[in-house]
């Protein structure tokens, strides 16, 4: 890769020679007029930042779309699905009509009657919440534990990481269960934090050793030299670098939050008060249903919706990777093959 | 002496280990062809110790690793790179088969690569090192290992401390004497080393530039010594060879281009380059940057920076001029060069 | 061409920085005194007494020991204003390790570090009566890495990264001062045209580019002192004069003081010549000689110095050809963890007697260049019981 210097214009001592003023003997720089920025330009640029470069890197992969849109449905669905259709009510329909027979009851019922596709709309808020709550408590209770143990060392480092140790130690779903059924939590929100209470401390040890190592590069102690202070430089400087993981985490713990809300509604340890897919599981392995043909469908139902939701939630993680990638964004944001230039030049050159 | 009778000589000429005719590496890039080596010609000799020396992006790496047809895809490499043996029997070696290939690499020229304190596996020991390449080309491990001893303890190093040791409780010098070593354990006739001493300290680099003219007398090698770092090698190199924009500029006998440099990029390079014995006032930096390979100027590479350039110098890409016997350079205004201070 | 330097106020010791600006007219922060002198102007600008750091090495086993390793074991030198000096050394030596205690980077074992007669360490733990606080030390105080890729966050675009000393400074500035302050500078240090490279990623300079922009951050907190850690080892032979000489006219602009650290002898000559500086050599923890060009490069008195002249390749092949003895009895350096008696040099002296295994000779200065001159070596005591003593077997 080339250098630019100066020498276009000339010799470079003749063109700055006037870029030093004598004033009171002190240096001094001007600056062009033209090259002030509006504040219109600077929103426009910070818009690209945050919004249309990431938004334009993941739209290149399928797996941001496809994800992307299994997610969003199943918002949409959890948001606005109560408000268009009437609760579910016992007895409306023939108990267990088999899934795709009529437009009244798609999905079929179960064994009260009651529409599955009404019950699995209704499920949708109270699941996305207790995933939500669920994924956002894990991250970052996981990040700040792990920042601070990783960044100031010493006796904070020691006490956190002990903590953390023991979570990690204490199996995790017994745990969550024990805690359950004293304290019985029903609100959704709850919920999801308890199950995360298992899965905070893994989260907090990998960051943990990502800052041990980013702490030492040298742009930290630049940083450091600069006056920056602790906080300031956790986040503008330490934080992009944690982001891909932090956010795939994200994901990742909310899958685990549902599977095991579903897992332990499904063994009944939590209290329902409202239905939702582990609660219709539940009652559907109960009643037999994974051995009556008749009443699969009522088994399945919920399990589909598990699934997919699932699935988008994967296929979104492993495409959000590519969003924090400097490299990735850089050929994004100038439409440009510096990339591509990059990575063959360093291959050329062999490195130098 | 037109260029094809000095071709004729040179094929005709016994001492000649490798030739390079033509050759260039090229990359298919999507904003263009990156040609990281663009037609060059070159004669290495036998038992010369031949420097290579230009800045990094040049493409001299690129250049050493077609000696070995090991130019990492997707670059292709073309023209003709050619092994003499002493009798006289001519290998083309951008022209073996795979398996050919593996025999040739190691066992006939050997390579140091660029950053090679890193190239240790660091969950094996040396011994197991050693022990791999031997194993690999099918060598008898007894015989190897004595070998790999004896060749360790040319480098002034003690092989059982040495072979018993992990990379990491090697120091830089150690490991770099050590892969040097593990270059030599198969006998090869030539060694291409790129930035041997690049993180040495300066002691240590001193004893490893001569530890290499040791072992070349004792193994009767042909050494090509690929660096950014002029000074490093002007005592070692018998010759010199100066890369620019990714190609030859300028080719002779070391003190003879050292001195009276026919090349202004060289005569740049000399002035651009710390040492302790040139006024400083007469030192300064290369004016301008190297250009990209896409975009190689047209006619000499050179001209955008150089203080000779004429209307010639944009439009025709010179040959090489013949300053003396053996001492060539690609500048129309070579004669006046030599004049310059 | 350089522009006078108004001289530092009396309290803060921060010279005021203008810059005008063909629309805005920035005034000057603070007073500023333009004659008359400073009580600042007598004191060097950064002191280092007696500076020793050591390091604990955890043993591998529960029973062994710890060990020390004696990084810097009792180093002085004063830098004044516009100071140039270069540490030179090989690796292990401390000289890195030197550089960033005197910049602050690192605490001290024993010793201070005095700033304009602040001690830094008491500011920064805030003990009793301050004249300087931490913060203003801090920043006068930068340092430049040795490889630019990774002193530069691989997230953040050049121009994040050059606003961050601005926001960090004493003034206050909007965004588009700090715009065409960091654009003005971009064009200066030769990356035209500037508004192309404030937008890129540091994976998409050069190595020579993002050197600079390690070297724009750093001037941009108008620092006093900027400690240059092997700043152009990374870079290309050829490309080396060229960043000198930029650092050498930015230091002039800025009027700061480098503390430069080399294990190559011809970088260190050309900028400590070039700025009238002064070579220092370490080994081992120790300063062993410290003086101008002239001494160090053209007449070395210690026979560690002679060493490393005599390891640097020459430019003129027959140069090269003469030297043959090498003048160093082992090539490599003892380990630090286990150091040697005595003169810390003798195990590899060729002129090593025995009084050099007992007797550890201190830095002291000769007569040569007014005082500026300092070697640790007997042999330059003519009067010293070394000449009757008997060479080392």
């Amino acid at each position: 890769m080339s250098d630019a210097t100066a020498g276009a214009d000339g010799s470079t001592e003749d063109k700055y020679a006037d870029l030093l003023s004598d004033e009171e003997g002190v240096p001094a720089f001007e600056s062009v007029m033209e090259t002030r920025e509006t504040r219109r330009e600077r929103y426009s640029r910070k818009f690209d930042t945050y919004v249309r470069t990431p938004l334009a890197i993941m739209f290149e992969d399928w797996r941001a779309v496809v994800g992307l849109l299994i997610i969003s449905t199943y918002v949409v669905v959890g948001a606005f699905g109560p408000m268009v259709m009437d609760p579910v009510l016992m007895g409306e329909g023939e108990p267990l009509i088999s899934p795709f027979q009529n437009w009244q009851f798609p999905l079929g019922t179960d064994r009260t009657g009651q529409d599955l596709l009404t019950m699995t709309v209704y499920s949708t808020r109270p699941v996305l919440l207790m995933m939500g709550s669920g994924a956002f408590f894990t991250v970052t209770v996981g990040t700040i534990v792990g920042t601070l143990a990783g960044y100031k060392g010493g006796a904070l480092d020691t006490v956190l990481s002990t903590v953390t140790d023991t979570f990690i130690n204490i199996p995790g779903l017994p745990l969550v269960i024990v805690l359950s059924v004293i304290i019985e939590p029903t609100n959704p929100i709850i919920v999801g934090i308890f199950l995360s209470i298992a899965l905070w401390a893994g989260l907090a040890r990998s960051i943990r050793s990502q800052l041990l190592t980013l702490r030492r590069e040298s742009f930290v102690e630049s940083s450091q030299a600069l006056g920056v202070p602790t906080g300031r430089l956790i986040r503008k400087e330490l934080l992009p670098h944690l982001l891909p993981y932090v956010v795939i985490n994200f994901v990742n713990a909310a899958r685990i939050v549902i599977f095991s809300a579903v897992a332990l509604y499904f063994l009944g340890v939590l209290p329902f008060e409202d239905s939702n897919w582990g609660i219709v599981m539940n009652l559907a392995y109960e009643n037999g249903a994974h051995y009556r043909p008749d009443a699969l469908h009522w088994l399945l139902v919920p399990v589909f919706a598990i699934v997919f939701l699932s699935v988008g939630l994967v296929l979104l993680a492993q495409s959000l990777d590519r969003v924090f990638n400097p490299r990735v964004r850089a050929r994004s944001s100038e439409g440009g093959d510096e990339d591509e230039s990059t990575t063959a030049t360093t291959a050329m050159t062999g490195g130098r | 002496m037109s260029k094809t009778d000095s071709l004729q000589e040179s094929r005709q000429d016994e001492s000649t280990i490798m030739r390079v005719r033509d050759l260039e590496v090229y990359f298919d890039m999507s904003r263009g062809q990156s040609r990281v080596v663009d037609g060059i010609d070159l004669d290495l000799k036998r038992n010369e110790i031949l420097g290579v020396v230009g800045e990094s992006g040049s493409g001299k790496s690129m250049l050493a690793a077609s000696l070995l047809d090991a130019v990492v895809d997707p670059g292709v490499t073309n023209g003709e790179v050619t092994y003499v043996e002493e009798d006289g029997t001519e290998t083309d070696v951008l022209g073996l088969s795979k398996k050919e290939l593996k025999r040739f690499r190691w066992e006939t020229v050997s390579m140091v690569f660029q950053g090679a304190m890193s190239s240790f596996n660091p969950v094996t020991d040396i011994r197991t090192h050693f022990e791999e390449t031997l194993i690999a080309h099918e060598e008898d491990l007894d015989e190897g290992m004595e070998r790999a001893k004896e060749i360790i303890t040319d480098l002034h190093l003690d092989p059982e401390r040495v072979l018993d040791a992990y990379p990491h409780e090697l120091s830089g010098g150690m490991k770099q004497r050590a892969l040097i070593a593990l270059s030599l354990v198969l006998e090869p006739e030539v060694l291409v080393m790129d930035e041997p001493t690049a993180a040495l300290d300066l002691l240590m680099q001193r004893s490893i530039i001569t530890l290499i003219n040791e072992i070349k007398e004792k193994y009767d090698l042909t050494i090509v010594f690929i660096t950014h770092d002029l000074p490093l090698i002007t005592g070692l190199a018998d010759r010199l060879a100066v890369m620019y924009a990714f190609q030859l500029v300028e080719r002779g006998p070391a003190t003879e281009v050292v001195r009276n440099s026919a090349h202004p990029y060289t005569r740049a390079l000399l002035k651009s380059t710390p040492n302790l014995q040139t006024p400083l006032e007469e030192m300064r930096p290369v004016e301008g940057s190297a250009p990209d390979p896409i975009n190689v100027p047209p006619g000499c590479s050179y001209h955008e920076r150089c203080p000779l350039a004429t209307s010639i110098c944009e439009t025709e890409d010179p040959d090489p001029y013949d300053v003396t016997d053996d001492h060539e350079a690609n500048c129309h205004h070579w004669e006046e060069t030599l004049e310059m201070e | 061409m350089s522009p006078t330097t108004t001289k530092p106020t009396a309290t803060t010791g921060k010279r005021p920085w203008r810059w005008s600006e063909t629309d805005m007219s920035q005034q000057q922060t603070g007073t500023s005194q333009q004659d008359g002198p400073s009580a600042n102007e007598q004191e060097p600008l950064l002191s280092v007494n007696d500076l020793k750091v050591h390091f604990e090495k955890e043993s591998q086993s529960i029973f062994g020991e710890t060990e020390t390793i004696k990084a810097v074991d009792g180093i002085s030198f004063d830098l004044t204003e516009r100071d140039v000096l270069v540490l030179v050394g090989e690796s292990g030596c401390g000289k890195t390790t030197l550089g960033k205690t005197a910049v602050g980077l690192q605490r001290p074992t024993e010793g201070t570090v005095t700033y304009r007669g602040q001690d830094v360490w008491t500011a920064k733990d805030r003990l009793g009566d301050i004249d300087i606080p931490f913060r203003e030390i801090r920043q006068s105080l930068q340092i430049i890495h040795q490889d630019p890729g990774s002193s530069l966050n691989s997230h953040k675009r050049v121009r994040s990264i050059l606003e961050e000393p601005l926001i960090q400074g004493s003034e206050d500035l909007d965004w588009n001062q700090r715009r065409a302050r960091i654009l003005g500078m971009l064009e200066h240090v030769g990356m035209a045209p500037a508004e192309d490279y404030i937008d890129r990623y540091p994976h998409q300079l050069s190595g020579g580019e993002q050197q600079r922009i390690a070297l724009v951050r750093a001037f941009l907190m108008n620092p006093d002192v900027i400690l240059g850690d092997e700043a152009i080892s990374a870079l290309d032979v050829s490309l080396r004069i060229e960043m000198m000489d930029l650092m050498m006219d930015l230091q002039e602009m800025f009027d700061t003081a480098f503390l430069f650290i080399s294990h190559n002898l011809s970088n260190a000559r050309y900028i400590a010549g070039k700025t009238g500086g002064r070579i220092g050599v370490m080994y081992l923890g120790e300063l062993v000689e410290i003086g101008t060009v002239d001494k160090i490069i053209n007449d070395p008195e210690h026979p560690y110095t002679r060493a490393l002249k005599w390891a640097t390749p020459e430019l003129d092949p027959e140069d090269a050809e003469e030297k043959d003895e090498m003048p160093i009895r082992s090539i490599d350096i003892p380990d630090p963890e286990d150091p040697p008696s005595g003169c810390p040099y003798h195990t590899r002296c060729p002129e090593a007697k025995e009084v050099c295994a007992t007797e550890e000779p201190s830095l002291l200065e000769t007569d040569v260049d007014e005082h500026r001159h300092q070697v640790a070596c007997f042999r330059s005591q003519d009067d010293h019981a070394y000449w009757d003593s008997d060479p080392i077997e």
